[in-house]
């Protein structure tokens, strides 16, 4: 099952790259530069997707102390903090030829670097805690606490003035652009979801091995 | 505006780097997990070698 999922993953990633450089056009202003942006958003997007996953799970392991639950909510946190992170790294990438500079401390950039810190300590206080279940119950209350930065993150460029443009996707009124570069922001964040499911999948069947080999 | 080519290139590339890494990782993980559990698994099929065992007959002393 998890291999079909991979399968899937990769044949939607192939998709995604051939329509951000085959079918996706030279962005007016920009130039070609824009095209970070089939990567960039999607793995944002993704993370956001593998937070609230995490928060879910965390809340369900609070109430019902179920051990899966807790690896849904690790796995997921791993590879939300590695989404997060290179969706941060393709940002400022895109930034230093667009704007002039790597990195700026706006609202939005800073609220998003404040994420992937909260989540890099998620999986830290994880590692620290000698105990699994004192350690599942710490960095579950933490993984709810940090899905709040979330809606901070997405409507930081309307509540403050930022040089981050506004959402792409996510917005009142929908995708206002050309749907030649809606369709492949689509196919993208389609793959990106199914990569991340695929490493949660596989990332959980590892924990619930290393727990039944040190068992 | 330049097409920047450089960067579009040190964005995917970066992206596939890690994201391979990663995979890697939990691979080599996955397989370093199941060989632990194979060791366990033997381990548990051997006789225990608790105590001191029974001399063999042909190595006892003779009976006086």
């Amino acid at each position: 099952m998890v291999r079909i999922f991979g399968w899937f993953a990769a044949i939607s990633l192939l998709a995604g790259l051939v329509m951000a450089f085959g079918v996706a056009p030279r962005e007016v202003t920009q130039g070609n530069v824009q095209r970070i942006m089939y990567v960039h958003v999607p793995l944002i997007l993704a993370s956001y997707v593998a937070f609230v996953l995490l928060a879910i799970a965390s809340l369900v392991y609070l109430v019902r102390r179920d051990p899966r639950a807790d690896r849904v909510a690790h796995a997921s946190g791993e590879v939300g903090v590695i989404f997060v992170g290179l969706g941060i790294a393709t940002g400022s990438i895109w930034g230093k030829p667009t704007w002039g500079t790597w990195w700026t401390w706006d609202a939005r950039l800073t609220s998003v670097a404040i994420l992937f810190v909260m989540y890099l300590g998620y999986l830290l206080l994880r590692g620290t805690i000698e105990d699994p279940e004192r350690a599942a119950r710490y960095s579950a209350v933490l993984g709810i606490v940090a899905a709040l930065d979330i809606p901070l993150v997405h409507f930081s460029v309307y509540w403050w003035r930022t040089l981050h443009q506004p959402p792409s996707l996510m917005k009142p009124g929908g995708f206002t652009g050309s749907t030649s570069i809606l369709w492949p922001l689509l196919v993208n964040l389609l793959a990106f979801v199914l990569l991340y499911a695929y490493f949660v999948a596989r990332r959980v069947r590892l924990l619930r091995a290393e727990a039944e080999a040190t068992a | 505006m330049p097409d920047n080519w450089g960067f579009v290139a040190a964005a995917y590339g970066l992206t596939a780097a890690v994201l391979l890494i990663y995979w890697q990782r939990l691979v080599r993980r996955e397989r370093e997990v199941a060989t632990l559990q194979r060791l366990n698994a033997e381990r548990s099929h051997e006789p225990s070698r608790a105590g001191h065992p029974r001399p063999e007959p042909a190595s006892r002393p003779p009976v006086p």
